[in-house]
């Protein structure tokens, strides 16, 4: 049974834990939730 | 995000590392223009703005932070715009390619501030930055600002300190104008720059433990103060190695790192993340400014017996054609040697002089050893004794 992970925000922060949680376990079910229309702005 | 309006980066996709796209084909489920409305801790679920809910067993808050705007008439005025995520940035490069723009007020002369003065001169804009402190660029010390004020007025950048805004009304011969506390002036643009403020909104309502610094509390793990809750980057507090305090220091680079680490943990890894020594840098013109560490008042503040030297030294062997000035400050524990704090100032290798003096602060080690470290020489890049010799061999003197 998979894990729900939630990351609110799709920003530096938010992206990269996506990005490594996705990566260390692919059986996570991953939703990143992003107010704006971008993700993973370097700003 | 200053160097995208500047047109320094052309195309705004350059700005982001990583589509939307590619998290989906990796599995990511990405949903954009959508707002986290609420949580319903007990159930585990997230109600969002497209009227779903999504249950969660992990939750992670990276919900950033806001430019701070100040309750004054005419902020919404069009021409007026803050500057925190990339949206803004396109609407303020759209807005300056398309409609007339020559004069421009920066209200705010910390970082943003500082790179969007170099940003609107290079589109040739007439540019103001207006600040209610007496100089820019407060973290430094007021001999070096006194250099970035000199590149600001040598850049046609006029800043006057000391300098409220009160309110922004339409123009007439301009599309704005502004009353400040110090007279009236004419913009086509106004850029507020004076802050930003952690976005707590969803922490309040989950009850976690917010920190002194106004940002959400974390440990070394990213985790909040509830269980099976993270935060990362700009909401959230980031460990200071050499004040030994959480604080908020909003950074791009600190909240790669911070979103890294809650990965690793939220998918079964472990790891911490040992917090940041307050290095920061930005370029103005010609001009880089960098500093580390804490400052003097930062430093007695966190215990410390602070003494502190400045030297002007040269970024290059002497025997090399041209000089290239170097202002170099170091702050230090009279009681232990330690090095606490340094900024440095300068055309050419002011940051990476921070650079080195950061991996002193992060190891702790004392002046004594800065004074006989091994860099890597050559005339074109340094003097066999460093500024940073120099500076740390003075400074011992003076504990």
């Amino acid at each position: 049974m998979s894990k729900n992970v939630v990351i609110i925000g799709a920003g530096a922060g938010g992206a990269s834990v996506a990005a490594e949680a996705k990566r260390m376990d692919p059986s996570l079910s991953i939703s990143l939730v992003e107010g704006g229309p971008y993700t993973s702005v370097a700003a | 995000m200053p160097y995208y309006i500047g047109d320094v980066i052309k195309e705004e996709k350059r700005l982001i590392a990583r589509t939307p796209e590619k998290f989906r084909d990796t599995g990511i489920d990405v949903k954009l223009n959508t707002s986290a409305e609420g949580i319903d801790a007990d159930k585990g679920i997230v109600r969002l703005s497209d009227g779903t809910a999504i249950p969660y067993d992990t939750l992670i808050l990276g919900t950033g932070a806001s430019a701070f705007i100040p309750k004054i008439p005419g902020v919404e005025l069009e021409g007026v715009f803050s500057l925190k995520k990339l949206d803004d940035a396109i609407q303020i490069k759209n807005f300056i390619n398309n409609k007339e723009c020559r004069k421009a007020i920066i209200v705010g002369a910390g970082f943003i501030g500082m790179e969007m003065s170099e940003a609107l001169r290079v589109r040739g804009i007439e540019t103001q930055v207006i600040d209610l402190l007496p100089r820019p660029a407060i973290r430094w010390d007021p001999e070096f600002s006194k250099v970035i004020l000199e590149e600001l007025t040598r850049q046609n950048v006029i800043f006057s300190g000391e300098t409220g805004i009160v309110s922004i009304e339409k123009g007439m011969d301009f599309r704005l104008r502004m009353k400040s506390t110090r007279g009236e002036m004419d913009a086509d643009i106004i850029i507020i720059a004076i802050g930003i403020r952690p976005n707590t909104k969803l922490a309040h309502e989950l009850g976690l433990q917010i920190g002194k610094s106004g940002a959400i509390q974390v440990n070394f793990s990213q985790r909040t103060s509830k269980e099976g809750v993270y935060a990362v980057g700009d909401c959230c507090e980031v460990y200071h190695r050499v004040s030994h305090r959480w604080v908020h220091i909003p950074l791009g680079d600190v909240a790669n790192k911070q979103g890294r680490v809650a990965g690793r943990n939220v998918a079964g890894g472990t790891m911490i993340f040992p917090g940041v020594v307050g290095a920061q840098s930005f370029k103005l013109f010609s001009l880089e400014v960098a500093a580390t560490g804490l400052d003097e008042a930062e430093a007695l503040n966190s215990g410390y017996h602070p003494v502190s030297n400045i030297i002007w030294g040269n970024a290059i062997a002497r025997a090399m054609p041209g000089e290239k000035r170097l202002g170099l400050k170091l702050v230090a524990d009279r009681a232990s040697g330690k090095l606490l704090g340094a900024q440095a100032v300068g055309t050419l290798g002011a940051v990476n002089r921070i650079n080195a003096l950061s991996c002193a602060l992060w190891t702790g080690i004392a002046l004594d050893e800065i004074a006989y470290l091994d860099f890597a020489y050559a005339p074109p890049v340094g003097p066999a004794w460093d500024p940073i010799h120099i500076a740390a061999q003075e400074l011992m003197r003076k504990l």
